[in-house]
C-alpha cells in the first residue's frame, strides 16, 4: 500500500495572509492548497492523502467554526487548526471540543503553526492507516467460507473445540480444521492475535 | 168631716173647667218658660225667672181663685184683698223657687224633692191663705185628713211637675206635643189638689164678718182676672216662642258661622302647614348651600396646589390657604403683581411672560420656581385660564400653580441615568470598534510575521531561494504600510475622545468610516457606495459624528444580512442644503416598520434581538448638540436616515 504525500489546506480571506502562509508551510517541503472561502474549499474534490486544515474564523460568508461543522456533518475526519485575529474563550472551546487540533491567535509564530501541522498530518495519517489495516481485513473476512464465520466468534469466545462441536452440531476433528484454516486466512498466529483482529473489525465474543 | 150644720156648696162646672184650663195654661207656660230659663244665662235668665215666675204664680194663683169662685155658698161671700194679694206673692215667689230648680243644670234627688217640697207647700200655702182671705158669715172648719191629703197631693204634684219640666226643658222635635200632654197632666194634678183642698173645709154658719178691707167680686171681676191671666200667659208663652225662634236662628246662624269659622280655620291650617314646609325647606336648602359652601372652601383649600383667581385689572381677589402658607403672604400683600417680582427665581422669567400672556388674554402655562416662606424654592407648574363673559371680555382670571418640584427631580434623575447609558453605550461601541480594529490590524500583521519567518529559515538554508526571499521580503514592506494606515485611522478615532469641534470637512469623516466599515460590509456581501458633494466644511467632534456615522451604517447592515431577494447596498451622499450640509444613509434592505417610525428615537427602543435601544437615541442627540437634525425618511425603498449640520463659515467660532 503506497502512502500519497501530504496536503495542507488554507482557508483565510486576505490574500497577503494566504500567500505568506503558503510560503511558510512550503518551506518544510508541504505541499498547500489555497482557498479564499470556506464555500469554495467545501466545493473543492479533496485527494486521497495523509491532509490538514488551516481554517481562519472570520471568513466572509461562512465562518470558519460553520465550516467545522459542516465537515463534521459530511463525516469528514480531517483535522483542523483554527487561526484568528481575536478569538474569544467561548469561542475557542466551542472548536476545540468539536475536535480542532490547534486554535493559533494571529500573528502566530511560525514554528507553533508548523508543529500544529504535523500533529495533524500525523493524526490524519494514522487514520489512513487504520482505515487501511481494516480494509485489509475485512477483505481476510470476505475470504472466510459460512461454516468458518460460523465459528469465528465462537473461537474469539475462548470456547474449545469440543464445546463450538456441541454448539454448531458437528465433530470436534470438523472444528479443528475450520479453526486452523480462518486462522491462516485472517493472518494470525495464535488466538491472542485473532481476538485482537477480531475485535477491531467488530466481531465481538458471543460469550462473557 | 162635713158637720150637719154645715152650709151646702155647690160648683158651677163652667167656671171649674175655665179653672182647670187656667191651670193647664200656666202648667204649659212653666214648662215651656223652663226651657228658656235654662238656655239663658245672667241678667236675661233673672228676667226670663222673674217673667216666668209672674206668669206661672199668676196662673196658680188664678186658677185657685177661679176655682174658689165656682164654688157657690148660699152666702154673700166677700174677699179681703190684702190676703189676696198675699197670696198672690207666695204663689209667684212658688213659682219662681220651682223654675229655679227645674231650671238648674243638674237636679239630683235631693234638690227635686226639696224643690217639690217647697213648690208642694208654696202652692198649698196659695190655695189656704186664698181661703183665708174670704169673708162670709160663716166659721170655717177644715178636715185635717183632706187637708194633710192636699198637702202630700201638692208635693207629689210638685215632683212630678219638676221632673218633667226638667226633662222637657229642652227643645226636640216632639218637644210640643209632649209639654201640652205633660201640661194637662199637670194642670190635672194642680185642680186636683185644689179641688180635695176645697173638699177639706165647711162652712158653719156663724157671725158676721169683719168686711173692713174686704170686696166682692163681681161677675166681670171674675171673669177679667182669667182673661188677664190668660193674657199674661199668652204674652209670656208668645214671648218664650219669639224667643225660641230668635234662639234658634241666632243658633243656626252661629252653626252656620261656626262652620264657616272652622272652614275657615282649616284652610288657615293648611296655608301654615304649607307655610311651615316651605320654611323647613328653604332652611334646609340653605342649610344645604352653607355645606355646600364649606366643602366647595375644603376642597379648594385641600387641594394640592396653589389656587387664585384675579380681576382684569390684574389684582387677586383670592387666594386659597395653601398658597397663603406656602407663601407666606397674607391676602393683602398677595394682590397686585410687586409680589412676583421676588418670588419667582429670576432666571425663569416667569413675570414678563405672565404679564404679556396676562394682557393678550391667553391662557398661560410655565414651569418655574416659586420661594417658599422659608427662601427655598422649589418648581411649580403654573397655568391660568382667563374666564370671558358672552362679549367675550376677560371678567376673570383662574389659575393653579402645581408643585412638581419632585416630577423635576425625577426628570432630572431620568437624564442623568439617559447620559450613564449614554455613556456606557458609547464605551461599548468603542469596544466593539477596537474589536474590528484589531481585526484589521492584525490581518497585515500575521502576513508581515509569517512573512518574516520564512525569510528567516530560508535564509538559514544551505542555499537560499533568492526570489522567495526578494518576493517575501516585498511582501512585508506592504503589510507594514498596510499595518500603519489601519493604526492612522485608530488614531484618528481614538486620540480625541473628548468632545471637541474642530473644523471639519464632512467628507473626510465619512471616508474614515467608509473604510472603517467597509470589511465589515463586504463579509455580509453589501456593496458601500458613496456620493459625496465637494467643499462641505461644518464644525464639529469627529468621533462624534463619526458615532453617528458608524451607528446609521451597523444599523443598515445589520438590516441587511437576511436580504436575498435584492442587492445588498448602502449609500453614503453628501450634499449642500438650505440648513447647510446633509447627509444621507440610505440601504436596500426592509425599511422602517411605519408603526416604528416615530419611536425609534425614544431610547430603550429597539427591533433588534440584542440592542440595547440607544444607537439612534444618542446620535439623535450628538446631531442636534451640533445644531443639526437627524430624522427618518419615509417611503424611501429601503431606510433613508439623514441628518443636517450647520455649514462653518470662516471666521466665526
Amino acid at each position: 500500500m503506497t502512502v500519497a504525500a501530504p496536503i495542507v489546506f488554507v482557508v483565510d480571506d486576505d490574500p497577503p495572509v494566504r500567500r505568506a502562509i503558503k510560503r511558510l508551510i512550503g518551506s518544510v517541503g508541504l505541499q498547500v492548497e489555497l482557498f479564499g472561502s470556506a464555500l469554495e474549499f467545501l466545493a473543492s474534490k479533496r485527494p486521497d492523502a495523509p491532509s490538514c486544515l488551516v481554517l481562519d474564523i472570520r471568513l466572509p460568508g461562512m465562518s470558519g467554526l460553520d465550516c467545522q461543522r459542516e465537515l463534521a456533518e459530511a463525516n469528514v475526519r480531517l483535522p483542523i487548526i483554527f487561526i484568528t485575529a481575536h478569538g474569544d474563550i467561548p469561542m475557542t472551546v466551542r472548536a476545540m471540543k468539536v475536535g480542532a487540533v490547534e486554535f493559533l491567535t494571529k500573528p502566530f509564530r511560525d514554528q507553533d503553526l508548523l508543529d500544529a501541522i504535523q500533529v495533524a498530518l500525523e493524526r490524519d495519517r494514522a487514520r489512513h492507516q487504520e482505515e487501511a489495516e481494516i480494509a485489509t481485513l475485512r477483505t481476510h473476512l470476505e475470504s472466510l467460507t459460512q461454516r468458518e464465520r460460523e465459528v469465528l466468534p465462537l473461537v474469539v469466545s475462548g470456547l474449545l473445540n469440543k464445546q463450538i462441536a456441541g454448539e454448531i452440531g458437528t465433530s470436534e476433528t470438523t472444528v479443528k480444521v475450520h479453526r486452523s484454516r480462518l486462522m491462516r486466512k485472517m493472518g494470525a498466529d495464535s488466538l491472542a492475535e485473532l481476538v485482537r483482529l477480531a475485535g477491531r473489525i467488530g466481531i465481538p465474543s458471543t460469550k462473557p | 168631716m162635713i158637720s150637719a150644720n154645715a152650709y151646702l156648696g155647690s160648683y158651677n162646672y163652667s167656671e171649674v173647667a175655665r179653672s182647670v184650663f187656667v191651670a193647664i195654661a200656666a202648667s204649659y207656660a212653666a214648662l215651656d218658660l223652663t226651657g228658656r230659663v235654662t238656655a239663658a244665662r245672667g241678667r236675661v235668665r233673672l228676667a226670663w225667672l222673674s217673667g216666668g215666675a209672674t206668669a206661672l204664680g199668676l196662673g196658680i194663683w188664678a186658677m185657685h181663685f177661679k176655682g174658689m169662685l165656682a164654688f157657690r155658698l148660699p152666702l154673700s161671700v166677700e174677699y179681703h184683698w190684702p190676703t189676696v194679694l198675699a197670696s198672690l206673692g207666695v204663689a209667684m215667689l212658688t213659682s219662681a223657687v220651682a223654675l229655679y230648680v227645674a231650671s238648674r243644670d243638674k237636679m239630683g234627688p235631693v234638690r227635686a224633692l226639696a224643690g217639690s217640697v217647697i213648690m208642694g207647700s208654696g202652692i198649698a200655702s196659695v190655695h189656704y191663705i186664698g181661703m183665708a182671705s174670704m169673708r162670709l158669715p160663716a166659721i170655717t172648719r177644715f178636715s185635717p185628713m183632706l187637708v194633710a191629703f192636699s198637702i202630700l197631693l201638692a208635693i207629689l204634684f210638685s215632683l212630678a211637675a219638676l221632673l218633667l219640666a226638667f226633662d222637657l226643658r229642652e227643645d226636640t222635635k216632639w218637644t210640643v206635643p209632649r209639654r201640652l200632654g205633660s201640661a194637662v197632666v199637670m194642670g190635672g194634678a194642680v185642680s186636683a189638689m185644689h179641688y180635695t183642698g176645697m173638699a177639706a173645709v165647711s162652712f158653719i154658719p156663724g157671725p158676721p164678718p169683719d168686711l173692713s178691707q174686704a170686696v166682692s167680686i163681681s161677675p166681670v171681676g171674675d171673669n177679667g182676672v182669667v182673661i188677664v191671666t190668660l193674657i199674661v200667659i199668652l204674652a209670656a208663652i208668645t214671648t218664650s216662642s219669639v224667643d225660641r225662634r230668635a234662639d234658634a236662628e241666632v243658633r243656626r246662624l252661629n252653626q252656620g258661622l261656626e262652620q264657616r269659622v272652622a272652614e275657615r280655620t282649616l284652610q288657615l291650617e293648611a296655608i301654615n302647614q304649607a307655610l311651615r314646609k316651605e320654611i323647613a325647606e328653604r332652611e334646609r336648602a340653605e342649610e344645604a348651600l352653607r355645606r355646600s359652601d364649606e366643602r366647595l372652601q375644603l376642597v379648594i383649600d385641600t387641594l394640592p396646589a396653589l389656587v387664585w383667581s384675579k380681576l382684569p385689572d390684574g389684582s387677586a381677589d383670592f387666594l386659597n390657604q395653601r398658597f397663603q402658607e406656602y407663601t407666606g403672604l397674607s391676602l393683602a400683600e398677595g394682590l397686585g403683581w410687586d409680589w412676583m417680582r421676588n418670588a419667582f427665581h429670576p432666571d425663569d422669567r416667569l413675570e414678563e411672560e405672565w404679564r404679556a400672556a396676562f394682557a393678550a388674554g391667553e391662557p398661560f402655562e410655565k414651569e418655574a420656581r416659586l420661594r417658599r416662606a422659608d427662601g427655598a424654592y422649589r418648581w411649580f407648574l403654573l397655568r391660568a385660564a382667563p374666564l370671558r363673559d358672552e362679549r367675550g371680555n376677560v371678567v376673570k382670571w383662574y389659575g393653579t400653580t402645581t408643585d412638581i418640584e419632585d416630577r423635576k427631580r425625577a426628570e432630572e434623575a431620568l437624564q442623568e441615568a439617559q447620559d450613564k447609558i449614554a455613556h456606557v453605550t458609547r464605551v461599548q461601541a468603542m469596544g466593539e470598534l477596537a474589536a474590528a480594529i484589531a481585526h484589521e490590524v492584525n490581518q497585515p500583521l500575521t502576513a508581515l510575521v509569517t512573512n518574516a519567518n520564512f525569510c528567516l529559515r530560508e535564509l538559514a538554508r544551505a542555499a537560499p531561494n533568492l526570489g522567495e526571499l526578494r518576493e517575501a521580503i516585498a511582501e512585508i514592506v506592504s503589510d507594514g504600510t498596510r499595518a500603519s494606515a489601519v493604526i492612522s485611522r485608530i488614531r484618528a478615532l481614538l486620540m480625541k475622545r473628548a468632545p471637541d469641534r474642530v473644523e471639519l470637512d464632512i467628507n473626510e469623516v465619512i471616508q474614515e468610516v467608509a473604510i472603517l466599515v467597509r470589511n465589515e460590509a463586504a463579509r455580509s456581501r453589501i456593496s458601500l457606495l458613496t456620493d459625496l458633494a465637494a467643499d462641505l466644511r461644518i464644525r464639529g467632534d469627529r468621533v462624534q459624528l463619526q458615532q453617528v456615522l458608524i451607528n446609521l451604517i451597523m444599523n443598515s447592515i445589520d438590516a441587511m444580512r437576511t436580504l436575498t431577494d435584492r442587492p445588498r447596498q448602502l449609500l453614503i451622499k453628501s450634499a449642500k442644503h438650505a440648513d447647510g450640509v446633509l447627509i444621507q444613509v440610505q440601504d436596500s434592505g426592509p425599511g422602517i416598520d411605519p408603526g416604528h417610525a416615530d419611536r425609534i428615537f425614544e431610547p430603550f427602543f429597539t427591533t433588534k434581538p440584542e440592542g440595547v435601544g440607544m444607537g439612534l437615541s444618542i446620535s439623535r442627540s450628538i446631531v442636534e448638540s451640533h445644531g443639526g437634525r437627524l430624522r427618518v425618511i419615509a417611503g424611501s425603498g429601503g431606510a433613508l436616515f439623514e441628518f443636517t449640520l450647520p455649514t462653518h463659515i470662516d471666521g466665526a467660532s
